[in-house]
């Protein structure tokens, strides 16, 4: 899961730091008297919204207009304890009602096709992106070095035949939101919609970002990010932390649900079509997992015993494979397997998953001789194939052979 | 861009250096390239100016302390064009604005293997080398090959580059660094070499997109047909069917997109750019766009094409697999639709060939179709099992940390087990010998092996006190030293040359038995043609040691044959050894090792080697025994083979300072102090020594 971010976080850390102007808010900290005070000052109108990691506009229903402090008080405490796509809010807030006739979508992101950064403006904000029209909708590159100025942003907001009388105003904050994508490390941000009250004032209405975690300013950014409930499994949560300990090799996975084949897989192409192809042939993996990157053995052990610990007492075969490396050594990274499916054995006690391996790449007989030798002292019943095996036929292979095992397991 | 055909980006007589030379990565990759096609002119990496690296067999590469000493310091004819950059993540853009400012005018093209690299800094990248007319291949990328000059940059190919990229008309452009080298192995069955392999990175900026190498490719004359491998994320594919579309592309595209499985999810593929931002972006997206432009549906491998012409004409534009395995079949199709020429022979067609199997138990319950028939490793990889599985004999066991672990021994505070054995079990029922092999091996000898390890611990006992390990003890013990010190004194006075000869008869014995197939060495009947064996290693021996002495140079010698005093008869024997021997007489045995010995020792005297029958010693008897006992279990891959080397040689020691004990507690009892200096008048003093004045010397 990318590093990102939502409304929630930017009102409370990002908006004011910018001057982006945005709708007062409170969290579920609030006391009564605050909600009391603040549905007062703000007409006794807000919107209750769902702190959750979703990127579909609306949340399913869940941001909802209270119209007392009664109101506000029973959606927060409905919004706080209703899933949303099978995951429940990291916490409910409240946010001032912003009355408005006109709503204005902004993007900035990088832009395969200008090889920089990019913004997006729409007059008809408040929707989906990709369901405005072309004509509807305008978008500019940005040079990485000048950044983006209020001339520019006024020259668009024209060009969209934005009202005159807010041009000014909202031509400065859209500087404002670009100073903050280019200073904080963000990849893409979103504000959807800027709503535009009467008197021609812009506040920020809704935000999503997701942050670039290369980039050093990401790093040093200055709060933390929200963790949010169930996003990660504990194998997953392990296996990040164990990816950032280290930048040799990758270590990375993401749950799939599966309960059939324990895939440790390399290489990010090869790691993709292996878990498509196992898909389309009707198994579904427990994870989906690239650790090439030509990882040392050390970072190898570590990566297959975390995946083993959590994962083997659930499979029924384990599947070693990837393509024809080109710097990844294998007699280096098998060994590492090898001794972490031993490890397990000496902690665990003895297993009978079958193993079914394919590789090419340097040092590969060696490296296959290892596996084979460590799994015939543990008596694993296995199948090794060499690169003159295409992977996705392996993994065709391993799908028919998976089913085949649990087909006998339940007859 | 900068270049206008792929050639332009590497070619053979371009000059490369590289970032960050003395990295992990960047050194492997680059004395393996060097090797290959001998490109690198020289390298930086920070504070490691005026070292080199070395290429075996090749100039060392010269490293500077930076890109600025490297180009002021390199003749004009040999400033880089191709720079490689290895740095991390964080030094890149530095490296990238040093190479513009100090050789910005020579260099063309820079590929930028570094993952992690930020986005941001890839926008400033882009932007500054595009203002300097610098081609840039990444970031993220693992570089490229151009096979027909045989030249590369990165690690496109591996090691073995030539196994896999033989020249030919297919250009890979890769997404996936992997992918370029596994699609070309798998067009070689088509047929297919390789003209270009490219890998692009998969970051979300990619610096030189499909689109631009497919009009590199246009003109390229060796491509002939191009291989695109290609995940969601980003609008490259769009521009590139766009191109495609409006200039008549002439060439053939075989394209394969992965990816789609995942749309549904919130999952992030491999690659960090592999994200789907909007329905363009996406795998199903790019696959339209494909299937529009071709105008033919994807590849199937059971349909049988007719050639008709809408098909040839929409081959020419070319096809989409949806499997990577078809993709050397929709090759074939492809060249024998529109006429193109096989590089080579097509090859037996990609099939399942496992090269080791072992169902087990598991067998008798699958499907007869799952079970499949070991297959055939193919070249070059034959001959590599042979050797490896030679080499492979004896365990290979996971290694950990043992600072607080161990196998051979515990306590649970009530019970001390050596290898899970009750100790007092052991004191009851078994011998010391006996428990000292469980404990060396985690396995206990049979009766007769406990026998003949006993014979061979009693002959280690002494050979006299006049011996080195003797001598120790008693050196020590007319110090005045504690019996402890003595027994050390009389370990460290045994080596590779006293007492070692053990362990050299192990190695010597694997080397020639390791690919043997003993199932019992102490049975007569073994069934091995040991004449055969010993016949071949006397020859060898002869031949190594006839052109030692005619070049006049020392030569590796039979450990264990010969003895100092037991040399002058016809047939000489250790009467150490002879006990052993004939104790397995007696028992109807044999020692398929000790045999060896002794056929060789008369082989020797038979082709002229020996004036007489050597005699086998006590090492070589120690070294058979203890290999006979150890041999089912280094067979089995229970013990490593340094470990049974040891235990030959530790079977001396123990004997051996056991038996110094009893050079102490003599010398003790009945020596004098310092009874063991040698009087200063019988020292003898060498040449140019004279003038030392002998009167102190010695105190």
């Amino acid at each position: 899961m990318a590093a990102q971010i939502t409304e929630l976080t930017f009102l409370e850390h990002l908006a004011g730091r910018f001057g982006i102007p945005v709708p007062e808010h409170l969290t579920d900290e609030a006391t009564g008297a605050e909600i009391r005070a603040a549905m007062g000052r703000w007409g006794g109108k807000a919107m209750v919204k769902p702190d959750i990691m979703s990127g579909r506009r609306g949340k399913h229903g869940m941001v909802r207009l209270a119209k007392d402090y009664a109101d506000a008080q029973r959606q927060m405490k409905h919004v706080q304890g209703t899933e949303i796509d099978g995951r429940l809010p990291r916490t409910a807030y409240i946010v001032q009602y912003i009355p408005s006739d006109m709503e204005i979508y902004t993007a900035i992101k990088y832009d395969s096709r200008y090889l920089g950064p990019s913004i997006t403006l729409s007059l008809a904000g408040g929707m989906n992106i990709e369901g405005i029209e072309d004509k509807q909708k305008i978008t500019s590159p940005v040079d990485i070095y000048k950044g983006f100025g209020a001339y520019q942003a006024g020259e668009l907001l024209s060009k969209l035949d934005c009202p005159k009388k807010i041009i000014n105003l909202l031509s400065r904050h859209l500087v404002d939101f670009w100073d903050m994508f280019i200073s904080t490390g963000m990849r893409m941000c979103e504000i959807n919609p800027w709503r535009i009250t009467p008197q021609g004032k812009p506040y920020a209405c809704d935000f999503k970002a997701v942050f670039d975690e290369s980039n050093f300013k990401f790093k040093n950014i200055g709060f933390d990010l929200p963790e949010y409930p169930a996003n990660v499994t504990a194998f997953e949560e392990e296996m990040a932390a164990w990816n950032a300990s280290s930048y040799r090799g990758q270590a990375h996975v993401a749950d799939l649900g599966g309960t059939s084949i324990l895939p440790i897989l390399f290489g990010g192409g090869a790691s993709t079509i292996i878990i498509e192809t196992l898909i389309q042939n009707g198994v579904k993996p427990l994870f989906l997992s690239d650790f090439g990157g030509n990882p040392p053995y050390e970072r190898m052990f570590g990566t297959a015993k975390i995946c083993f610990e959590h994962n083997l007492t659930k499979t029924k075969v384990i599947l070693i494979l990837g393509g024809k490396a080109n710097n990844t050594l294998i007699d280096v990274t098998f060994k590492a397997i090898a001794d972490a499916l031993q490890s397990y054995v000496d902690t665990n006690g003895p297993i009978n998953t079958p193993v079914i391996v394919g590789r090419g790449g340097p040092q590969l007989v060696k490296g296959l001789l290892t596996m084979k030798d460590t799994l015939e002292l543990l008596g694993l019943p296995y199948v090794i194939f060499g690169p003159d095996t295409p992977v996705t036929q392996v993994a065709e292979y391993a799908a028919k052979f998976t089913l085949a095992c649990a087909e006998e397991e339940n007859s | 861009m900068r270049a206008k055909k792929l050639s332009d980006l590497l070619k053979a007589g371009d000059r490369v250096a590289v970032s960050n030379i003395t990295g992990r990565e960047a050194s492997e990759v680059t004395v393996r390239s060097q090797k290959y096609c001998g490109n690198i002119i020289g390298g930086w990496a920070l504070g490691k100016g005026g070292q080199f690296l070395e290429v075996p067999g090749q100039e060392p590469i010269h490293i500077y302390s930076d890109v600025a000493e490297l180009v002021k310091n390199l003749p004009k004819k040999r400033q880089p064009n191709k720079v490689i950059i290895y740095s991390p993540p964080a030094a890149v853009y530095g490296e990238v604005k040093e190479i513009i400012e100090h050789c910005g005018k020579t260099v063309e093209t820079l590929f930028v293997i570094t993952e992690h690299v930020s986005i941001e800094v890839t926008a400033k990248i882009a932007q500054i080398c595009s203002q300097a007319n610098i081609d840039v291949i990444g970031c993220n990328s693992l570089g490229m090959i151009n096979t027909h000059d045989a030249v590369r940059a990165g690690a496109v190919g591996g090691r073995e580059l030539s196994e896999t990229f033989i020249p030919g008309s297919a250009a890979i452009i890769s997404n996936s660094g992997n992918m370029v080298n596994t699609m070309a192995s798998y067009l070689l069955s088509a047929g297919l070499g390789t003209s270009y392999g490219i890998s692009t990175g998969k970051d979300t900026l990619i610096l030189t997109s499909v689109r631009d190498l497919l009009e590199l490719a246009r003109k390229d004359e060796p491509t002939k047909i191009i291989v695109l491998y290609v995940e969601p994320g980003g609008f490259y594919e769009k521009d590139t069917v766009d191109m495609l579309s409006e200039t008549a592309f002439p060439k053939p595209v075989i394209v394969y997109i992965t990816g789609q499985i995942l749309e549904d999810t919130e999952l992030s593929l491999g690659h960090a750019g592999a994200v789907v931002d909007g329905e363009i972006t996406s795998a199903s997206g790019k696959m339209k766009l494909f299937d529009d432009y071709f105008g033919v549906k994807p590849f199937d491998f059971s349909r049988k094409y007719r050639k008709a012409p809408g098909l040839v004409a929409s081959l020419k534009k070319g096809i989409r697999i949806q499997t990577l395995h078809h993709l050397p079949a929709a090759a074939s199709l492809i060249c024998d639709m529109i006429g193109i020429e096989r590089d080579f022979r097509p090859s037996k067609p990609l099939r399942l060939n496992p090269w080791f199997l072992d169902y087990k138990e598991l067998g008798k319950h699958l499907p007869s179709k799952l079970l499949l028939h070991k297959g055939i490793v193919p070249k070059p990889y034959a001959s590599q099992v042979n050797l490896f599985a030679k080499e492979m004999v004896g365990a290979n066991p996971p290694k950990r940390n043992m600072r607080n672990a161990s196998h051979a021994s515990s306590n649970d505070g009530v019970t001390t087990r050596i290898y899970g054995n009750s100790i007092e079990e052991e004191m009851k029922n078994g011998s010391f010998v006996e428990s000292l092999f469980l404990s060396w091996t985690g396995e206990k000898p049979k009766q007769i092996e406990v026998d003949l390890l006993e014979k061979c611990l009693v002959a280690s006992l002494t050979n006299g006190a006049g011996t080195i390990s003797a001598q120790g003890a008693k050196l020590s013990a007319s110090a005045g030293n504690a019996p402890n010190t003595a027994m050390i004194a009389t370990l460290a006075c045994i080596g590779d040359i006293h007492g070692g000869n053990g362990r050299k008869a192990v190695e010597y014995l694997m080397r020639i038995f390791s690919n043997v197939n003993i199932d019992d060495p102490w049975n007569p009947k073994h069934g091995i043609d040991l004449q055969k064996i010993v016949n071949a290693e006397a020859d060898r021996f002869k031949k190594i040691r006839n052109a030692a002495k005619e070049a006049g140079t020392e030569y590796e010698r039979i450990p264990c044959l010969g003895h100092p005093v037991f040399r002058d008869k016809p047939v000489n024997y250790d009467p150490r050894e002879k006990v052993i021997t004939d104790y397995l007489e007696q028992k109807h045995m044999v020692n398929l090792f000790l045999q060896f010995y002794h056929m060789l020792a008369f082989r020797l005297k038979e082709i002229g080697i020996a004036k007489n029958v050597w005699a086998v010693n006590l090492d070589g008897a120690i070294a058979s025994v203890v290999l006979s006992v150890c041999w089912k279990a280094l067979k089995e891959k229970r013990l490593t083979f340094k470990r049974v080397a040891d235990i030959a040689f530790m079977v001396f020691a123990l004997g051996r300072v056991a038996g110094a004990g009893g050079e102490f507690l003599d010398h003790q009892d009945f020596g004098m102090p310092m009874d063991m200096r040698i009087p200063v008048n019988e020292i003898t003093i060498l040449g140019g020594q004279s003038h030392i004045n002998t009167d102190n010397a010695g105190k």
